[in-house]
């Protein structure tokens, strides 16, 4: 086990730079999630902490070690691949012991570190099988097992589950956890999908463009986003969006007068801002105590009710967690929850701090 | 869909296939059953499809005329030195195109491709002239190296590139992160997953170095050095007239052991081209 520290890290591909200076330290045995959209520089930041990928500049230090120049081989780490990369003409025992095998451990060593592994893993009946003959999911479990034979300090997973349906995603989702709560590795995990992150990070990083947007625990992400991308990007169905301005009275948006804290009216009065607002912060009020909203659709989910609504001239979307009778055209009122509103910056998206609480 | 085809249908699609089969199967059996024809049975009109009678001797005079077992031995063990070593090259090349990026890769791999539109008849006499100049005309060495370092490896090359260029690279990255070099990738990851590839390429450049002609009456004017193509050309009459029988009992030898090869090895040759994006 070891941290992991990157220092000033940019990365250039020709004239295309892809991370802009990039600083981050990840803590002795903290499973952290790198999440941002498509292009946003993730598993390239993982492949050059793995030492697939050159730096073009700044430094990579595992435990007390500078590794920047490091071949992978050198860097006592263990990476999982989304396509699993299992070598098709080796069989599930050879694929996790390969890497001992090669640096020389003695057979006795290799054959009961790969028992031990698929005694976690629950592959202990598949070792004499070939990649082939695996399902998606135990394939996944032989790319972990490999991993976790050689008790590297460091594991680096690059979308691991991506490749796999719904359901097994879930299990497998909760099966990495597990495996990290017992062997407390450091862990670095790349995904685009933000509830796997916060399903299974002790701190997520959203990355967008090669830069960080915010370092956080899941829940102060989803709490206090620092900005409207991740705000955004954090959370399902994604934060509403309502432009308008502060005024003494509250938010007003296209017609509509959302509540603002009085802290936010004083401080923020008169600017041009983004209420943001998710969608399970809205309550059904009264009519006189809300804002009238027309239902566009209805989304029964079963234990949950989604509603696409007309808000002012904005379109949003509220998520009730009970059945609700309506149809589109009906009208009802809402109320952003206590804690619910989030004010950004209209030109700069920054949050607005400071009282910014309805 | 449905792929059931009626039987009438069937029975027609078979009788067109037994018809586009003659011009294919008839050389070989005009072949093997004019190898045991007396000469004078082989060109009469009505053609006899079988021998009346099998004359078996053809066999025994095709060793007795020239030194046919050493020309078989040469021709075996030019052909598999040629192969390995045409594995070896290409395979290793093939890999390096496909996977070492250095600066003007893509340029130099077509010059080499162009080593391809470059007919073997052009380059024949300056080739002869220097191994000439090396002392190694009337010996083995032309009919090894010409095809190893020639269009026939650098055919296999462009084989083995492509097949190492659909290689997944994350099974390299993966290597690398479980501690392996460069070498030991090529060698023990991306080698073995090249079986298709390679066996279609140890196939087909069997059967070039077998078949070879040009070069071994070019290079070679010593009977007990000849390789099979040219010795079958000396199954001649005192008049300088083929001895039909003989020749033909000589190419029939010839022919068999590549044919075995090939009906045993088929599947994995169609597959292998199939690999690497080419049609068999």
């Amino acid at each position: 086990m070891a941290e992991v520290i990157l220092s000033g890290i940019q990365k250039r591909f020709g004239a295309v730079q892809v991370i802009h200076g990039l600083d981050l330290h990840i803590h002795d045995g903290e499973f952290v999630a790198l999440v941002g959209p498509s292009g946003c520089g993730k598993s390239t930041l993982l492949r050059m902490i793995a030492g697939l990928e050159a730096v073009t500049l700044g430094n990579i230090r595992i435990g007390a070690r500078d590794v920047t120049d490091l071949d992978p081989k050198d860097r006592d780490i263990a990476m999982v691949f989304q396509n699993y990369a299992l070598y098709p003409h080796m069989t599930v025992a050879a694929n996790m012991g390969f890497s001992l095998e090669h640096r020389g451990r003695p057979r006795s060593e290799i054959a009961e570190r790969v028992r031990w592994a698929a005694d976690i893993l629950g592959l202990a009946q598949l070792l004499e099988r070939y990649p082939r003959q695996l399902s998606g999911g135990q394939r996944q479990r032989v790319a972990m097992g490999r991993a976790i034979v050689r008790d590297p300090q460091v594991f680096l997973f690059d979308e691991p589950l991506s490749n796999l349906d719904a359901k097994l995603r879930i299990v497998m989702r909760g099966e990495i956890k597990t495996l990290h709560q017992r062997l407390k590795t450091t862990t670095v995990y790349v995904t685009h999908d933000q509830v796997e992150a916060m399903t299974m990070a002790d701190r997520i990083v959203v990355l967008n463009a090669g830069r960080v947007e915010q370092v956080g625990s899941p829940l102060e992400l989803f709490d206090r986003p620092a900005n409207q991308f991740v705000a955004g990007f954090i959370g399902s169905p994604a934060m509403n969006f309502i432009p308008g301005r502060c005024m003494p009275e509250g938010f007003a948006a296209g017609g509509v007068l959302l509540p603002l804290s009085p802290a936010a009216t004083a401080m923020h009065a008169g600017r041009e801002a983004l209420c943001g607002i998710r969608p399970e912060h809205f309550d059904i009020c009264i009519a006189g105590d809300g804002v009238a909203a027309q239902v566009l659709l209805v989304e029964p989910l079963g234990s949950e009710t989604q509603l696409s609504l007309r808000l002012g001239d904005t379109q949003v979307i509220a998520l009730f967690h009970e059945r609700l009778a309506m149809a589109p055209g009906d009208v009802l009122h809402l109320r952003p929850k206590a804690g619910g509103v989030h004010l950004f910056d209209a030109a700069t998206g920054a949050r607005m701090d400071a009282g910014s609480g309805a | 869909m449905n792929s059931e085809i009626p039987a009438r249908t069937k029975v027609a699609l078979y009788g067109l296939l037994c018809v586009l089969l003659i011009p294919f199967v008839f050389p070989t059996w005009w072949m093997v059953t004019s190898s045991l024809k007396p000469i004078s049975d082989i060109f009469v009109f009505p053609p006899q499809f079988l021998p009346t009678h099998p004359d078996w001797s053809t066999y025994k005079q095709v060793f007795t005329i020239q030194p046919f077992a050493q020309q078989y031995w040469n021709s075996a063990w030019i052909a598999a030195v040629v192969t390995a070593a045409t594995l070896a090259v290409s395979s290793m090349a093939g890999y390096a195109f496909a996977r070492i990026r250095f600066p003007g890769a893509d340029a130099l791999f077509i010059v080499v491709l162009i080593g391809l539109l470059i007919p073997s008849e052009v380059t024949i006499v300056p080739l002869f002239r220097m191994f000439l100049k090396l002392g190694w005309v009337n010996t083995h060495w032309p009919l090894v190296l010409i095809p190893v370092f020639g269009a026939p490896s650098v055919f296999a090359t462009f084989i083995m590139r492509q097949f190492f260029i659909a290689l997944p690279q994350e099974l390299e990255e993966a290597a690398r992160v479980d501690g392996l070099g460069r070498f030991k990738i090529f060698r023990t990851i991306a080698l073995p997953l090249a079986r298709p590839a390679l066996a279609s390429v140890a196939i087909f450049t069997f059967l070039h170095s077998w078949n070879l002609y040009l070069e071994p009456i070019v290079f070679l004017s010593t009977p007990s050095k000849f390789t099979l193509p040219q010795a079958l050309t000396q199954y001649t009459d005192a008049y300088g007239g083929p001895m039909w029988n003989i020749q033909l009992a000589a190419a029939t030898l010839t022919a068999l052991p590549v044919l075995i090869v090939f009906v045993l090895a088929q599947k994995q040759f169609v597959e292998g081209l199939a690999h690497t994006g080419l049609k068999g």
